[in-house]
């Protein structure tokens, strides 16, 4: 018989009314583990440093932006690994691939309307960089 | 928080009072009386026929995915009827209110439109054409076919296809029922700002709007999920991603931008509803707000839309025209590419909408490089349907006449794209006719695949082909009607015609607007002719049946099942061999191959609860709408309870033993020689097999 | 239709058919709530954009500015009971690679307590804030910064209402099928509201404090 008999583990169950053991042996489940732990060092390391940067004014603004973003990257990077397990495995690669497409357009969406805007605002605003300077900030009268 | 509203309100009712209804108005009552009717005599046949059963057990509930797609279907098909008639109204107005002396009728100092009304309706024809009638034909046709295209036995996710579908219901829904409660928003249908900020539009009409607008987008989100991991997940074994056929791949990348671009969208008008309902400055005019925000959020959405709704009919004629040249598609990686290409350049392409914000010129510069980089895929496809024609048998049936006469609206539609992409030329016909007329003929070359695709596959879904020769001359006459309306428009553009003018100033411009209300005449005659083509189709359905393959030449893997497709799909998962699986067996000689051995097929079962999830959907932005607080909180509460009750409750799913597929499949092979059981799309399961909730 | 020619194709030629294929329930499951979250991504990125838009000094219109309304210190405390409760709802994948229904449930309830203690701190900043007088309606600028702040405490409630649930669920099913993708589905979402915080803690309240 040419007929290949392809049984899954895993295949069209009514999961609701059979409680299924070998459930846990799927593949994602098994992706759990310490990385969690690495995750939450790692982030909170990687916000404190940031933090501690823009609390001492340890760089001038631009270059803080740069810095602050690029720390900011480096955590998010880390946690798609550890945490959301981002990574080129059978079980993952299609997660993994969908979030390398969206990437580009998070960057492009915030990227370009940043980009038309700065022009839109040099071109029409009234120097809003001057603006704002003399613009006095208003007090805040709260408890801090 | 809450904006306070002048005028009344009242804790029961909200802004609801019978003032609200347009009672006065002769047209919205004359529509509503027409509307009454033509509900008496639905409720009245499917009484008289029994079909409440049916219509609640096989339809409302269902979960079966060319069930879904069949309704999806029919909705876009009663909105763009509604639109059709705006279309109309829209037309006889501009023709009617030429000049100072032009008389006026109903109200109105010119024509017999009011201003305010003319507004609502070109607001009204747009939000119409382009979400409830173009994406739900859209929608409906993929829902249809990518599961049988890969060989699936439904969606991934059938449950949240049903809710998909209900939610957008719920969207055309609301838009109907401004027409006789409140009034919808005059401020065109990608909204204008601030016009739609509260101040400028105190009334209900922006908000219907932009409830129904969510509520669809929120649907069509879900379905390109849907549809994206049924694609991922579901292929049969062998359908490798080189064997996709090629309207699969175009639902792809088409559900790739409505999964990456509806939530921007939706983030866009919920801005506005904050602004709209607790005071915020998102794009007003003042205290730190900026309107030209609005535009960009809604066109980042507004421009991948478009190529939303035109990859998936690209990926019909791309079926159609092999059919009917009797040869492989031509440069099949090509048209992939093409169509994952299509995809990607429309994230960089909005700001062409709105060119004449005064952004930088590099930017305008840049904008107009991408939307010109839009015409390098869409060429490459061209040039593969021609070659795809080039020494082909080529068989002109009613589906491979509207294929090929969409390809000459992509190259009209196309060609003056192309014009306005030129930042320079767009301050020239910024806001004139000639827009409107160029996305019309982009829009007609959707309209024309969808009905080369309604005919190619309608026996497929249903077992019997369309009827030919009043199919014919409703296309000749959608056709002229087409050229005798834009031509003029496009020529109107040139002189410098604007959008939306409830009144024309200059005289000169009558003879070509008159020509236009011809165009029109011309359409509804056709549309007679489509009423006419249905009607005698289903008449002489018995002569008009066929066999698995309708076209004797079809090539993808859907043409191997059954005609109409039984609701499990594929008797046995199918593996496939080739791109064109179908044409693989058949030159093979195996048409016939029937599987020997028979497996227990799983099924979902039907459910109420989408279709409840829809009319609470509905409650709640109708509620929203007239700002009827404790309804609006009810309607949430229920959809969460809803949502909470459906994740306990078991038994979703039922089995059907392989004895009785079998027994099915034998008693359609005798069915085919003589059809005695009505054949509905898709069957219907034996009443011993529903394990129903 | 004659039957038979397909009957010994079937049994002689190439492959046809294939009886009992099976799909990947749990990983279809997952992956299309993935597109779900990327969606969810989408929506944030189109409010970041506003932000990007409506952040600039002009657009405090007067009101607050971005460097006073913006509290880094508050916001880092934040990030700690938000970073726990992930931590927490990972030792409860942790105990699901091993069936450990008691420990699935144990992790689901710390995550919780510890996701109320950000809804809490998050509760306490939006009130200063207010009582000071910066409102929504302010301003654009304050606008767009109370969509980010809302629109990510939103999540934490949904996160939270859903840990609710699935402590029922796992409470009245056990650990079945069902039970196991929805538990992935919410690791998911719990772990990815945190990767949003990373970019609402930097560009948001860090950079605001630069500016």
């Amino acid at each position: 018989m040419g007929i290949h008999v392809h049984l899954r583990v895993f295949a069209g169950r009514d999961y609701m009314t059979e409680s299924n053991h070998s459930t846990f042996e799927h593949p994602e489940v098994q992706l759990a583990g310490t990385g969690y732990v690495a995750a939450y060092v790692a982030g909170i390391a990687l916000m404190g440093l940031s933090l501690m940067l823009v609390k001492d004014h340890a760089l001038d603004p631009t270059a803080l932006g740069i810095a602050i973003s690029g720390i900011a990257g480096l955590a998010a990077l880390l946690q798609c690994v550890l945490l959301l397990h981002m990574t080129l495995s059978r079980t993952q690669i299609w997660q993994t691939v969908a979030l390398v497409l969206f990437v580009p357009l998070f960057i492009l969406t915030i990227g370009l309307t940043s980009w038309m805007f700065h022009g839109l605002y040099q071109r029409t605003m009234l120097r809003p960089i001057a603006a704002s300077q003399a613009m006095a900030p208003a007090p805040l009268r709260a408890p801090r | 928080m809450l904006v306070h509203i002048d005028g009344p309100w009242s804790p029961l009712l909200g802004r609801l009072a019978l003032t609200e209804i347009p009672y006065k108005n002769p047209i919205l009552v004359g529509t509503f009386l027409f509307a009454v009717v033509l509900a008496v005599v639905l409720v009245g046949l499917t009484t008289y026929f029994g079909f409440w059963r049916t219509l609640w057990r096989d339809w409302l509930t269902s979960v079966d995915h060319k069930k879904i797609g069949i309704m999806y279907i029919l909705i876009g098909l009663v909105m763009l009827f509604r639109g059709f008639i705006d279309a109309v109204m829209m037309r006889t107005q501009q023709a009617m209110a030429v000049g100072p002396h032009s008389a006026g009728y109903l109200d109105a100092v010119h024509g017999y439109l009011t201003p305010y009304h003319f507004d609502q309706i070109y607001t009204a024809h747009g939000t119409i054409m382009i979400l409830f009638a173009a994406t739900p034909l859209l929608v409906g046709i993929m829902n249809i076919l990518v599961p049988l295209q890969i060989g699936a036995r439904d969606m991934a996710y059938p449950y949240l296809n049903a809710v998909s579908l209900w939610l957008t219901a719920a969207g055309a829904a609301l838009v109907m029922a401004s027409l006789f409660i409140g009034d919808f928003a005059h401020a065109g249908w990608f909204g204008i700002v601030p016009v739609m900020e509260l101040p400028y539009s105190p009334g209900v009409g922006v908000d219907y709007w932009m409830w129904a607008f969510q509520l669809s987008s929120i649907g069509t989100t879900l379905g390109g999920i849907n549809l994206l991991a049924t694609i991922v997940k579901m292929r049969a074994p062998g359908m490798t991603w080189g064997r996709l056929p090629i309207f699969t791949w175009a639902s792809l990348s088409a559900n790739l931008i409505s999964l990456t671009t509806f939530p921007v969208v939706t983030v866009a008008l919920a801005l506005l509803a904050l602004d709209r309902y607790l005071g915020t400055h998102f794009y007003t005019a003042g205290l730190g707000g900026n309107l030209m925000l609005y535009n960009d959020l809604f066109w980042i959405w507004g421009h991948p839309e478009v190529y939303f709704v035109i990859l998936p009919a690209f990926g019909m004629i791309s079926e159609i025209i092999p059919t009917f040249a009797e040869k492989p598609l031509f440069g099949y990686m090509g048209m992939v590419v093409a169509s994952l290409g299509i995809a990607g350049v429309s994230w960089g392409v909005w700001l062409h909408h709105f060119f004449t914000m005064a952004a930088a010129p590099a930017v305008n510069a840049f904008f107009s490089i991408t939307t010109m980089a839009v015409g390098i895929p869409t060429g490459v496809k061209v040039f593969n349907w021609a070659f795809t024609m080039f020494r082909g048998r080529l068989r002109f049936d009613l589906p491979m006449m509207w294929a090929s006469a969409a390809l000459f609206f992509l190259l009209v539609g196309g060609l003056t794209g192309m014009m306005n992409a030129f930042a320079t030329n767009d301050y020239m016909v910024h806001n004139s006719v000639f827009v409107v007329a160029h996305f019309h003929m982009m829009l007609l070359l959707i309209v024309y695949a969808i009905f080369g695709g309604v005919n190619y596959w309608f026996p497929k879904v249903f077992g019997f082909r369309l009827e030919q020769r009043f199919g014919r001359m409703f296309f000749w006459l959608f056709t002229a009607g087409t050229a005798v309306v834009f031509v003029p428009m496009f020529t109107l553009g040139f002189m410098g015609m604007t959008r939306r003018l409830d009144y024309v100033a200059f005289p000169q411009w009558q003879p070509l607007l008159d020509i236009e209300v011809v165009g029109i005449v011309i359409y509804v005659l056709s549309a007679a002719f489509l009423v006419a083509q249905l009607y005698v189709s289903l008449r002489d359905r018995a002569q008009n049946r066929v066999g698995a393959d309708a076209w004797g030449t079809s090539r993808s893997l859907e043409w191997i099942t059954h005609s109409p497709v039984p609701f499990y799909n594929f008797a046995v998962t199918p593996e496939v061999h080739a791109r064109d699986e179908r044409s693989w067996r058949h030159e093979r000689g195996l048409d016939d191959a029937a599987p020997v051995v028979y497996e227990d097929i799983h099924m979902p079962c039907k459910t109420a609860i989408p279709l409840g999830l829809g009319a609470l959907g509905f409650g709640l932005a109708f509620a929203l709408v007239w700002r009827i607080w404790w309804l609006a909180l009810l309607c949430s509460g229920a959809i969460v309870a809803l949502i909470v009750i459906r994740a306990f409750m078991t038994g979703t799913s039922y089995t059907i033993p392989a004895r009785d597929v079998e027994k099915m499949e034998h008693d359609r092979k005798r069915g085919a020689a003589k059809p005695a059981r009505a054949q509905v799309p898709g069957g219907s399961p034996a009443p011993v097999l529903g394990g129903g909730t | 239709m004659k039957g038979a020619a397909g009957e010994t194709a079937g049994g002689l030629g190439p492959v046809m058919w294939r009886p009992n294929h099976g799909y990947d329930d749990v990983s279809t499951k997952t992956l299309g709530f993935w597109l779900y979250m990327l969606s969810d991504a989408m929506m944030f990125t189109a409010l970041f954009a506003a932000y990007a838009v409506l952040g600039h000094a002009m657009n405090a219109a007067g009101g607050p500015l971005p460097g006073t309304v913006a509290h880094p210190t508050h916001a880092f405390t934040e990030t700690l009971w938000l970073f726990s409760s992930v931590l927490a709802y990972g030792g409860a994948m942790i105990a699901l690679k091993k069936g450990n229904r008691v420990g699935v449930m144990a992790g689901i309830a710390v995550a919780l307590l510890v996701a109320l203690g950000f809804l809490g701190s998050d509760l306490h900043e939006v009130t200063r804030l207010f009582a000071a007088g910066a409102t929504p309606e302010r301003s654009g600028y304050l606008s767009a910064f109370f969509a980010l702040v809302f629109y990510h405490g939103l999540h934490v409630i949904v996160g939270v209402a859903w840990m609710l649930v699935m402590l029922g669920q796992v409470a009245v099913f056990g650990l079945s099928e069902a039970v196991v993708y929805r538990l992935l589905n919410l690791r998911l979402f719990w772990h990815f509201q945190a990767v949003m915080w990373v970019f609402m803690f930097t560009f948001v309240y860090l950079r605001g404090a630069i500016i």
